[in-house]
């Protein structure tokens, strides 16, 4: 009978969001409402949701080799009440005993304490968004830590024991010098973390920070200036040892976001929690932001969902190219062949000769990716293949 | 007819003419509160946000005077910018009357003079009103000497108002029915009736504007247009109330529409006479004098596939707006398009906004120019209102370019700016007089495309708003002309070429390769963009190579929202021009114009 069939069709991820921080910063368009303490009544929801999907034959199919307890802050609740939740994930969900189990963490919610906790509690990756070093920039842009707390922060992870962690870094700040951001950068290789994800700020229109940009009350760094940030990482952290595997990633070889690398590769997922994301048997569906909304259709039974996206073949196809080329490795084309019967060759034509006359993108019997250059300016070849 | 009144309100721009039609329209009890708002008449999008009137619009209210007497009155808003003068021409062609409006705080203005001399010349009897009469700055007693003095009419006759509080309002509505004519007309005549606009519906065909000079028309009547001889059935007549109100017929002196399934757009021209089939009059009523364009530009789809759909809204739009003209052209940059003319500036922006609006189309219009007279070595002479099309240099003789004469009318602390305005653009022959201390009348004569882009707006800006603007097309008078061609990446694009004068062209070169570099987004490698006069580069300028461009992070969240994004990047694609393998957005072709001094 089908309640019997094990985790056969392949790996899949498990995200939850917790959308509550300690306050807002200027540049965020993330899912998140600032406030002192995060509702009660939330990690509940998160359950009924999980109990929900697990209920889906599909769930029970897949065997789950990575879960993100991302935010938001999820550090704002209490090392119990994330490890409970764990426990529970575990409880209803085929969890591989290798997985990747990551949280994300900002320092100004951090203590030695809730660190050991939650390394005992099974976490075995944390990712802290420290963003920069230097508290006149970390100022500007509404972060609630200093770069003395963000040390702390990862002082205590490795007490705590986390032997897989990463720091966000964010340049393109207000005012930043090259100056500023090589210092950065030396601070991040100094604390050794296993894995980088360094950004550039986008100005989002709907951000405080995005407003100011637009109203030319703000002015952020120009694209010569970024694209000179962005070498400069590249150089360090290139020198450092560490691998550049995503347009916006490095890690220390083998250490590569398993989690994420399932988003790349146009994998499947479940999403728990307000305005998260799941994506399974070809069809995506988007939970409701509101985490009060969330909680009341869990709480009245319903599913959570805001809306539902089912691309055809050949959109997943193309969708899957875009993510795949993210990576440096890029795709591997039998396996695209596979998945979907169409060969980039075929389905594109002349604009992938274009594109690697261009120089932007390589391809070879085995592979598609991007070239370095195209790296950079992956959003011009991008564009092409939508 | 007795009781039919047949008036246009007339001003500068800004008096007051839509306010005032408001306030007529109210105390008329013609439309209910619920569906007023402030300048009803200015239907169109493009008039609501830009808050000026583009086209005249006709509006029949009943009027009960103070005699007793029931009074139709036929009102028609004007559009107070030069540009449009045209319109006031027309909508005064069907009127007994006009309401000359002037602001109570700024005074007789360009306008106000250039449309009382068209209503003088229609025969028109004129009211003048003074009106704002509520602002503080308001000086009636100094406007109405002004009035008296300057433009020569009756003191007793000038009437104060205010359109924006109402006071005075009703006085002017008696003042109307008291001062101006009845029309004249036999309605035993055979039918004679002027169509005066006209617009196109997809369901019922051409709506034709018209007044009936003679005879009357009636739904089922064969009505027949003079020009043509084609002939249709009428469907329906009635009136302009708030909405079309149908009435059984259109007799002498009145003003209305017809609907008569007229489906081919060519048939019914505005300035032509309708007449009945079976009972036709002796000779058409005469037309107007058509308008005359003075500045030209092509207009192209953004997308090539769109050129029949811009031909049938070039046919529909000229339907609507008689001062349009056009013409097939083909550029090797842009491909088929429509080499047009326009009255002025202002008219190319509405024109090209009410082809996007109005028929969802995406257009380039190329670099305007005016129309230069080529005498060429062999004497003959060849018009050329296009760059692309300008002889060998070789082979000319000499080149003449139109002149005007400009009327400018500031507060006399601007007088300065407005001469350096005036001398920076080539102007000579100047003059200026005091029609009143304090204010100067200022007038010069100028190269017409020294004027066509911007003057208007430097005008307004040199002298805060306070300085009005006309002109008259004087004559045309030789000029030391050269081709400039602009290259991007040693790609001549012949839409951008321009006529400019040989001393400026340095100058002008070096500021059209500045814009282009402002609108031209960076490419993955370097553009260079060049001016050139016959082989000589004069100037140039480089947009150096995109380096970044890159979606900072992507994870399961936003894969959607990422993949939107990269869609609206490849559909703004769409709206650039290829040229060679640069990307020139649509702006880029009137941008290199545009002057940059503050
Ligand atoms: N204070 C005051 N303002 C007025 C009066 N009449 C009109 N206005 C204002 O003047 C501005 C221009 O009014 P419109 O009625 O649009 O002027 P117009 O003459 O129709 O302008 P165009 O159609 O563009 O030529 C608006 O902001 C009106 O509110 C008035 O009697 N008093
Ligand atoms: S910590 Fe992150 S999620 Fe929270 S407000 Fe700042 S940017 Fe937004
Ligand atoms: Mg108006």
């Amino acid at each position: 009978m089908e309640q019997n069939i094990g985790p056969v069709a392949g790996p899949a991820g498990l995200y939850v969001h917790i959308p509550f921080c300690l306050g807002k910063c200027s540049y965020c368009a993330f899912v998140s409402w600032p406030c002192r303490r995060p509702p009660a009544g939330y990690p509940a929801a998160l359950l009924s949701q999980a109990r929900q999907l697990a209920a889906l034959p599909w769930s029970r199919q897949r065997c789950f080799t990575t879960i993100f307890i991302g935010g938001g802050t999820p550090t704002m609740y209490p090392a119990a009440v994330l490890n409970e939740l764990l426990a529970e994930l575990r409880q209803l969900f085929a969890i591989s005993p290798a997985a990747e189990i990551s949280l994300e963490a900002n320092p100004d919610t951090l203590r030695p304490e809730l660190l050991a906790e939650l390394r005992r509690g099974g976490f075995n990756r944390i990712s802290l968004g420290v963003q920069s070093f230097t508290d006149e920039l970390l100022q500007k842009i509404g972060r609630r830590h200093d770069a003395v707390g963000a040390r702390q922060a990862v002082a205590w992870a490795r007490q705590a024991g986390f032997a897989n962690l990463n720091l966000d870094l964010i340049y393109g700040l207000p005012g930043q010098s090259r100056r500023q951001w090589a210092a950065d950068l030396a601070v991040a290789l100094e604390l050794a973390p296993e894995h980088l994800a360094i950004y550039q700020l986008t100005p989002e229109e709907e951000t405080p920070l995005g407003r100011a940009v637009a109203a030319g009350e703000l002015v952020l760094p120009d694209q010569d200036l970024c694209a000179e940030f962005e070498q400069d990482a590249r150089r360090s952290l290139l020198t450092a040892g560490y691998e550049h595997y995503e347009v916006a990633n490095y890690c220390r070889p083998g250490y590569a976001c398993r989690h994420n690398l399932n988003y790349w590769h146009n994998g499947s997922y479940l999403g728990l929690g307000a305005a998260a994301v799941s994506c399974l048997a070809g069809l995506r569906l988007m939970n409701v932001a509101s985490p009060g909304r969330y909680r009341r259709l869990l709480a009245a039974g319903r599913a959570p969902y805001a809306e539902a996206e089912a691309l055809g073949l050949a959109a997943s196809f193309r969708e899957t190219v875009i993510m795949g080329l993210r990576l440096r490795r890029g795709l591997r084309l039998a396996e695209l062949e596979q998945r979907f019967a169409l060969t980039p060759r075929h389905y594109y034509g002349t604009i992938l000769d274009e594109l690697i006359a261009q120089g932007l993108l390589v391809m070879d019997h085995e592979r598609i990716a991007l070239s370095e250059r195209g790296f950079a300016l992956a959003n011009q070849v991008l564009h092409r293949l939508v | 007819m007795k009781n039919i009144r047949n008036f246009s309100i007339i001003a500068h721009i800004d008096h007051g003419k839509s306010t005032l039609a408001d306030r007529f329209i109210q105390l008329c009890g013609s439309v209910s509160d619920r569906e007023f708002k402030d300048q009803l008449l200015d239907n169109m999008d493009i008039e609501r946000e830009r808050g000026i009137t583009i086209k005249s619009q006709t509006i029949c209210l009943p009027y009960q005077a103070a005699d007793g007497r029931e009074y139709v009155l036929n009102l028609v808003d004007t559009p107070g910018h030069v540009d449009f003068s045209y319109e006031v021409s027309r909508a005064l062609a069907a009127c007994e009357g006009a309401l000359l409006l002037v602001d109570a705080a700024q005074g007789i203005e360009a306008q106000t003079l250039a449309n009382l001399y068209l209503a003088m010349e229609n025969d028109l009897e004129v009211i003048p009103v003074i009106n704002k009469i509520d602002l503080p700055a308001a000086e009636p007693e100094k406007v109405a000497l002004e009035i008296e003095e300057d433009l020569g009419l009756e003191a007793e006759r000038i009437q104060l108002c205010s359109a924006k509080t109402g006071k005075g309002v009703p006085e002017l509505l008696e003042a109307i029915v008291k001062f101006l004519p009845p029309p004249e007309g036999d309605p035993d005549q055979p039918l004679q009736a002027m169509i005066f606009d006209a617009q196109y519906d997809s369901f019922r065909g051409t709506i034709i504007s018209c007044k009936v000079a003679n005879g009357q028309v009636k739904a089922g009547d064969q009505i027949t247009f003079y020009s043509n001889g084609i002939s249709h059935k009428v469907e329906e007549v009635g009136h302009f109330r708030f909405k079309k109100e149908p009435a059984k017929a259109l007799a002498a002196g009145e003003v209305g529409y017809i609907i008569a399934g007229i489906k081919n757009i060519a048939d019914a021209q505005v300035g032509d006479t309708i007449t009945l089939k079976d009972n036709p009059c002796a000779k058409p009523l005469p037309g107007y004098q058509p308008a005359k364009q003075v500045v030209f530009s092509s207009i192209y789809p953004v997308s090539t596939e769109d050129y029949e759909d811009l031909a049938r809204a070039m046919e529909k739009l000229t339907l609507n707006d008689a001062s349009l003209t056009f013409q097939k052209d083909s550029s090797s940059a842009l491909g088929f398009g429509f080499r047009c003319g326009f009255l002025g500036l202002l008219h190319l922006e509405v024109v090209q906004e009410r082809l996007e609006r109005e028929f969802g189309l995406s257009l380039i219009l190329t670099v305007p120019s005016v129309n230069y007279h080529v005498y060429l070595n062999d004497s003959t002479m060849v018009e050329v209102d296009n760059p692309a099309y300008y002889p060998d240099p070789g082979s000319i003789q000499r080149v003449e370019e139109p002149y005007i004469k400009a009327t400018i009318m500031i507060p006399e602390r601007y007088m300065g700016a407005v001469m350096n305005l005036c001398m920076e653009r080539r102007g000579v022959n100047s003059n200026h007089h005091y029609p009143m201390p304090g204010r100067i009348e200022y007038t010069c004569e100028l190269p017409l495309s020294e004027v066509i882009y911007d003057f208007y707006d430097r005008l307004k800006s040199l002298t805060q708003g306070y300085g009005s603007f006309d002109y008259e097309i004087l004559d045309y008078r030789a000029g030391d002309l050269v081709k400039m061609d602009l290259l991007v990446n040693g790609e001549r694009v012949d839409a951008l070429s321009q006529l400019v004068h040989r001393d400026n062209a340095r100058a002008r070169g070096l500021s059209a390769c500045e814009k282009l570099k402002d609108e031209i987004p960076r490419h993955m490698f370097k553009i260079a963009i060049q001016a050139g006069i016959g082989g000589n580069i004069v100037a140039r300028t480089t947009v150096s190579a995109m380096r970044k461009d890159v979606l900072a992070k992507c994870y399961g969240g936003d894969i959607t929202r990422k993949r939107k994004l990269l869609e609206k990047q490849k559909a703004g694609k769409k709206k650039m021009k290829t040229v060679g393998n640069v990307e020139i957005p649509q702006s880029a072709f009137l941008a290199v114009l545009k002057s940059d001094e503050k």
